[in-house]
Formats: structure tokens, C-alpha cells, sequence
């Protein structure tokens, strides 16, 4: 019985939170802020993490990864969380788990190595409609991470097919969004009769798991950063004379959010785990984290502001950018609600009757 | 249940295996083997049934619960964790998981010296005397001696420290005199682990002993001076009640721990009931959890969306008190101390054990109130009042939060 994170994983935690820290601080994150026309993705952030092998982490030792498991994956994306960081590490690992599980060795061969080296970006498109027919791609993708970057498109269609797409081809059309949460960049996509090429696996629920628990992890990284520095500032700051932390109405809120952050912290490594080990109860483990991750961080992230007074809502202070964060990341890949209505499934329906 | 990550290599070159793996040792699994076959050949059918020991006499329930234990307990089945020399089995953290598991998938019934296993024997383990560890855990485990707890005074409850239950010197004895209150088990209780104050000091929370104190006579009679007086609970039930001290002797002898430490002793002890695994606590709520969904498929209200997002909200709760456990469980077998973090499992299964009766009464509506009005609702029903307790004892929803905010998170007081 083992239900911790090894050695190995601290010490890779460990590094990839003083890197961002020393290389990428909250500064930087907030001048993406001021200028939204940046594209968002800055070179040297994305120069280490190919440096760094850290996109290598699923990819398999035959195509020049490190062959590791989600779990690693998920320590990657906690720090990445707690560290607001931008650029399209997240999506390109994704749309990597999408050619890794369903494409064909050829495809594979050509992608996975240089996405393991850093060479590539890439993203998924998998929210909107879009429609497959003779091999080409016509409708619209919305909230697409990345797009305006990104060397391919995987998109999902209707019936649940993935396709590898050239944002620069002929027929594909990238409209870049100005959203709330400027950490990460999105853009609408459309297609219009636009070549693809198809992935053969039947793979995008695996994926689209795979995504949730990546982002539960970043989630529960932005809980528990948000709930330290509010910590930290209620410790100092006074009224009436005293450390506004020393009353009881902010004592036992934080208390309450410190419980419901731990639990999501072992929620999301459980679920990394759980798909890892293909547990039996997987596919559970896997809304049970998107949904106390998404909660978790969007009460947090609100206490921050809140527990901060006037501060806290203002464009200076960083309190937005996990709250925004946080938001965007409640809503992909399917919030609380949405969870639980898989989980009723799950144990309701299957439920002896 | 292993995955391709190696295993970080020791100093010496020893590789451990120190992977995340969630199955439990070969002689963990076999010891769970041993104790099926033995509830198979010695749990009788009709104790499984759903409101079976609601149907008993409370006095003669107790008394089937405590031969039964006992015999567990002669077989090799109790005490998981402890020395074999003191009467335990002297198996593994793990071992006590896969023993609590089991007894929640078999209906078992519940211990009926509760008080004395999970709070008094661990704390005798860990600084009682040899003599001490002799005299009170196999008695203990084998149901000869049934104990309860006495903490709560009527102006003593959160604020324990302000106890006032006075123990005076008289050569090598103390005399006691006062009161203790909501004291559960009182009335089946042969002897009481109690916090008494040996001395008036300035500072409330010294001068507090934790005694061991006789409340009856080996014949069954109460000692001279102690009276006990039942309390009515709000679900009718008289599992607790008041104890009163007039010129009550107890040997000094009886001291766990020294004079005037007796506060960190019932930390300790607290910290006992806190900390340890909610394995348990997963396994029967989460079995309340499946007998609401079969309520609910009862009463035709499986597809009620509203509903749905509720239990399923349970069950989120539910499945993170289980990770969390595995992972105390790991901290455990590692020899770390889990301290005030302790307070946070016992605010997640008591809120969520709440939260799990609110669902209950919302599944079934009007058929809440009557224990079987063609549906048998009679353990959900006595699960839903109970878990009113369970946010109050062993230190409040309240208190836990103090804690988790003062020395947790290190909030200033």
C-alpha cells in the first residue's frame, strides 16, 4: 500500500515550481494581461519545456519519450496551475495523448518525437460542431486553446472521429477571442471543406478523461496557491487592530477550503493514478476529481478576492488571475454538474434495481 | 496495480518500491482470507438483516454483541495492531484497514466498548505502563472490562480545560467529587477513563489528570459514591448518561500518564480518533449511500435530476475521504505523525456523514418519519439522527476548524 507521490515526482515538482518561479513569475503572466494582442505563448518559456523534456512525460521510450504515466503528467500540470503559467503545454499534451492512443504508427512516428522534443505545438478542438465528409472538415470549434499557434488542429467531429488538421491550409480559418482568463489564449476555428487527416482510434472519451484530469490537477495547484497567499495576507493585515486572520468568520472558512483543497490535491492524483492503472473505478475517479477540483478552486479563488477587501478587486492585485483561471477551467472538459450527472449514471443507474 | 515508473533508488542501492500501488501484501490479503472464513463459520444470518438489532431489546443486544465480540476476540480477531503479548494480533496498519472493511461489508455488529478501543487502549499503547498495557488491553479486547469516557462536564464541553471534576490528595489515593455529563456507554460501563483536576492552578489546563476510576464493584454493584443516571438522546435511545462523584477513592495507581499531564494525554488520545484511517467510516457510509439509491429506485425517484446531483455530491465527498485515507494509511505505515492534519479527516466524514442524512430524508420525503411504512427505512433513520452527534463529539465541527486554522494553517489567535 503506497498512495503518495515517489521521491522522483517531489523532486520533478520541485524543480518545475522554481523554474516557473525564477523563469516565469506571476509579473510576466500579468503583462500578457496588458497586452492582449500578444500572442500569448512566450519563446523562451516554451524553449524550456522542450529543454526540459517535460512535453516527453506519456510519450513512449520508442518515440524518443520518457514513458511515464499520467500521474507524472499531473504533477506538471499542478505546478503549472499554481503558477497562472501560459502557452500551449497543456493542449500540446493532449492532443499528443490523442495521436498516442489512436493514431497509426505512421502517424505517431511523424508527431510524437517532435512533439517530445519541443518542435511542435499543438492543440484539440473539440467543443463546437464540426462535420466530416470525404475526408474534409466543414463547421466551427470554439474556445480552442491556442489555435493561432499551433502547427496542427486535433478536431473532433461529429460521431466522435479525430482529425489532424493544418491551422495554415486551405478552408481552416483561426479568429483569435479576447477571453476573460488572458493566461491562456483561445481562439474560434473554422473549417470550411478544410483537409484532414483521420486518427483511426475511437479514442476522444479517453482523451477528453485524460484532458479532465490533466486540468483537475492545474485546478487543484490554483486552490491551493490562491488559499496560502490568502492565508499569508490574512496573518498580516489589520483591522480593529488585530490580524483580520485572527476572526473566527475568516478562520473557519479557510479551515473549510484548506479540508476541501487537500481532498482535491488526492482526488486528482488518484484519478491520474486510476487511469494509469486502468482501476476499475477509473472512469468515477475521473469526474469525482473534475468536479471537487472545479468547485474547490472556483470557492478558493472567490475567497481570495473576497478575504483580500478592496484589494483583492483590483486589475493590480494577482487575485484575477487564478480566479479567471479557475473559471475557464471549471467549464473545460465539463464542470461539477456535469460530473456528478456521470457519476449518477455511474452509480444510480448501475445500481442493483 | 503498479505503473511504469522506476523506483527511486535508496542510498545503500536497495530499490523500494515506492511507486504508487494500491493492492494490499500477500499476507495482508491472507489475513483478510482467515478473517471471511471466520465471520462466514460465526456471524449469524439474521444479524445482517437490515433493522435486525433495531428489533432487540437494547440490554439484551448489548449483551449478544458483547459474547460475540469476545469470542472474535479469542479467536485472534481484535486488537489487529497491537502486541500479541498484550492479547492483540500484532498485524499491520494495513491489516487493521482490511479488518474495519470487513466488518462494515458483513454487517457486523458494531463494538460495544467503542470508547475503550478507540481512544483508551492506543493511548495505554503508547505511554501506559507495562503493568498498565497488562491490566487493560486484553480484558478490554475480550469485553471483561467495558469502559466509557469521562470528559464532558456540564460547564465543560468545547472548553474542556474548564473541567472541574475535583480528585484530592489523601495519602496514596484521591478523592473524588463532582460530575461528568453525556457520558456515552454510562450505564453498561464497568470503569471510566476520566480527566479530573488534581490542582487549581492559574492555568486551566494544567492541573488536569487523566485517572482510571473503578465505577462498579466486582459484583456488579456500583462503587460506593458513584451514581449514574441515564440521559434520553433525540432518538430515544439512553446510550449515554450522567455520572456523579461524592468521596469516590481511587488508587493513585491509576494515573495514566503523570499528575497534572492529564492534558496532553486526552490530546493525545483525541488525536487517536481523529487521525486514523476513515476507511471505515467510507465503507459504512458508502453503503448507506447505495441503500438510499435503492430507496430511491423504491419510490420511483431514480431520474429526479435534482436528486441525482445530490447523491452523486456524496459520493464525490465520499471517494476524497477514501483517497485521503489511503493516503493517511501510507503516512501511517511510514511511522509519520499525522498531528493536527488529524482534525481535517474528522471534519470531512462527520459534515459528509450529515450531508449523507439530509439526502436521505430528501430521497425519502414523507417516508422518512416511520421506520417501515412498507419501505424499511429504520437504519437510515437512526444513521440520520446519529450523524447530528457526530459533528458534536470528539471536539465539534467548531473546535476541529480552530484547530486546522491555529495549527494547520497557522492563523494568528
Amino acid at each position: 500500500m503506497f498512495f503518495s507521490l515517489t521521491d522522483e515526482q517531489r523532486a520533478l515538482q520541485a524543480t518545475v515550481r522554481e523554474f516557473l518561479a525564477d523563469r516565469f513569475p506571476l509579473t510576466s503572466v500579468r503583462s500578457l494581461y496588458d497586452d492582449p494582442d500578444n500572442d500569448g505563448d512566450p519563446s523562451d518559456l516554451w524553449k524550456a519545456v522542450g529543454e526540459q523534456g517535460w512535453l516527453a512525460v506519456t510519450i513512449d521510450e520508442e518515440y524518443d519519450g520518457l514513458g511515464l504515466g499520467l500521474l507524472d503528467a499531473a504533477v506538471l500540470a499542478r505546478c503549472w496551475g499554481e503558477g497562472c503559467a501560459p502557452g500551449p503545454f497543456l493542449p500540446t499534451l493532449v492532443a499528443a495523448e490523442a495521436i498516442r492512443l489512436g493514431g497509426s504508427p505512421d502517424q505517431k512516428k511523424e508527431w510524437l518525437p517532435r512533439i517530445a522534443a519541443g518542435e511542435v505545438k499543438l492543440t484539440l478542438a473539440a467543443t463546437g460542431r464540426v462535420n466530416a465528409s470525404n475526408d474534409t472538415l466543414s463547421g466551427t470549434a470554439h474556445f480552442v486553446e491556442y489555435a493561432h499557434v499551433a502547427d496542427r488542429i486535433v478536431v473532433a467531429a461529429d460521431g466522435g472521429t479525430l482529425w489532424l488538421v493544418d491551422p495554415s491550409a486551405a478552408g481552416v480559418t483561426v479568429t483569435r477571442q479576447d477571453a476573460l482568463d488572458r493566461s491562456t489564449r483561445l481562439a474560434t476555428v473554422s473549417f470550411d471543406k478544410a483537409a484532414g487527416e483521420r486518427l483511426s482510434g475511437q479514442v476522444l472519451p479517453d482523451v477528453v478523461d485524460r484532458a479532465a484530469v490533466l486540468t483537475a490537477n492545474d485546478l487543484a495547484g490554483i486552490a491551493r496557491v490562491a488559499l496560502t497567499r490568502t492565508v499569508d495576507y490574512d496573518k498580516t493585515r489589520e483591522q480593529f487592530g488585530k490580524p483580520i486572520g485572527s476572526f473566527q468568520a475568516l478562520k473557519h472558512a479557510l479551515a473549510d477550503l484548506h479540508v476541501a483543497t487537500t481532498m482535491a490535491e488526492h482526488a486528482g492524483w488518484y484519478a491520474a493514478h486510476a487511469l494509469d492503472a486502468h482501476l476499475p473505478d477509473a472512469a468515477l475517479s475521473v469526474s469525482v476529481a473534475k468536479a471537487k477540483c472545479s468547485d474547490t478552486a472556483r470557492d478558493v479563488t472567490a475567497a481570495m478576492i473576497q478575504f483580500h477587501g478592496g484589494i483583492g478587486y483590483t486589475w493590480e492585485h494577482d487575485a484575477h488571475l487564478f480566479f479567471k483561471r479557475a473559471k475557464r477551467e471549471e467549464y473545460q472538459y465539463g464542470d461539477g454538474t456535469f460530473h456528478r450527472e456521470r457519476i449518477a449514471r455511474l452509480a444510480v443507474d448501475a445500481a442493483r434495481s | 496495480m503498479r505503473f511504469g515508473i522506476r523506483a527511486p533508488t535508496l542510498p545503500d542501492g536497495e530499490s523500494e518500491a515506492a511507486v504508487v500501488d494500491l493492492t494490499f501484501s500477500e499476507a495482508d490479503e491472507q489475513f483478510r482470507a482467515e478473517f471471511r472464513s471466520w465471520l462466514d463459520a460465526n456471524l449469524p444470518a439474521e444479524w445482517r438483516e437490515r433493522g435486525f438489532w433495531r428489533r432487540q431489546d437494547p440490554d439484551r443486544a448489548f449483551e449478544m454483541r458483547r459474547a460475540w465480540e469476545a469470542d472474535k476476540a479469542k479467536a485472534g480477531f481484535a486488537g489487529i495492531q497491537w502486541p500479541k503479548e498484550y492479547g492483540g494480533r500484532g498485524g499491520t496498519p494495513s491489516m487493521r484497514a482490511i479488518y474495519d472493511e470487513e466488518m462494515v461489508r458483513y454487517r457486523a455488529p458494531l463494538t460495544v466498548n467503542s470508547l475503550g478501543l478507540t481512544f483508551l487502549a492506543p493511548t495505554v499503547m503508547v505511554i501506559g505502563t507495562d503493568e498498565q498495557k497488562r491490566d487493560i488491553i486484553k480484558p478490554l479486547l475480550h469485553n471483561e472490562v467495558i469502559w466509557c469516557q469521562g470528559f464532558s462536564e456540564p460547564n465543560a464541553g468545547s472548553d474542556l480545560a474548564a473541567l472541574q471534576l475535583r480528585a484530592e490528595s489523601d495519602g496514596d489515593h484521591y478523592v473524588l467529587n463532582g460530575q461528568k455529563i453525556w457520558t456515552s456507554n454510562a450505564l453498561h460501563a464497568d470503569k471510566m477513563f476520566g480527566l479530573v483536576r488534581t490542582s487549581q492552578e492559574p492555568k486551566k489546563h494544567r492541573g488536569i489528570t487523566m485517572l482510571l476510576i473503578d465505577l462498579k464493584n466486582p459484583d456488579g454493584s456500583y462503587v460506593e459514591g458513584v451514581e449514574v443516571r441515564p440521559l434520553k438522546q433525540m432518538s430515544g435511545a439512553l446510550d449515554f448518561g450522567e455520572v456523579f462523584f461524592t468521596d469516590v477513592r481511587v488508587p493513585k495507581a491509576n494515573i495514566i500518564g503523570e499528575e497534572g499531564g492529564g492534558w496532553d494525554v486526552a490530546m493525545l488520545l483525541l488525536s487517536f480518533e481523529r487521525g486514523s484511517s476513515a476507511l471505515p467510516q467510507y465503507a459504512a457510509f458508502r453503503r448507506e449511500v447505495d441503500d438510499i439509491i435503492e430507496l430511491a429506485d423504491s419510490l420511483g425517484r431514480k431520474g429526479d435530476p435534482n436528486l441525482r446531483q445530490k447523491i452523486a455530491k456524496n459520493i464525490v465527498e465520499l471517494e476524497c475521504l477514501r483517497y485521503h485515507s489511503l493516503h493517511l494509511l501510507t503516512q501511517v505505515e511510514q511511522g509519520k505523525e499525522l498531528g493536527a492534519a488529524s482534525s481535517m479527516t474528522k471534519l470531512q466524514w462527520s459534515e459528509t456523514h450529515q450531508d449523507i442524512g439530509e439526502l436521505f430524508a430528501d430521497v425519502a420525503g414523507l417516508y422518512h418519519q416511520v421506520p417501515d411504512d412498507g419501505v424499511d427505512v429504520s437504519d437510515l433513520q437512526a444513521s440520520f439522527l446519529w450523524s447530528r452527534s457526530e459533528t458534536i463529539w470528539g471536539g465539534s465541527s467548531q473546535v476541529q476548524r480552530n484547530i486546522v486554522a491555529d495549527l494547520v494553517l497557522g492563523l494568528p489567535r
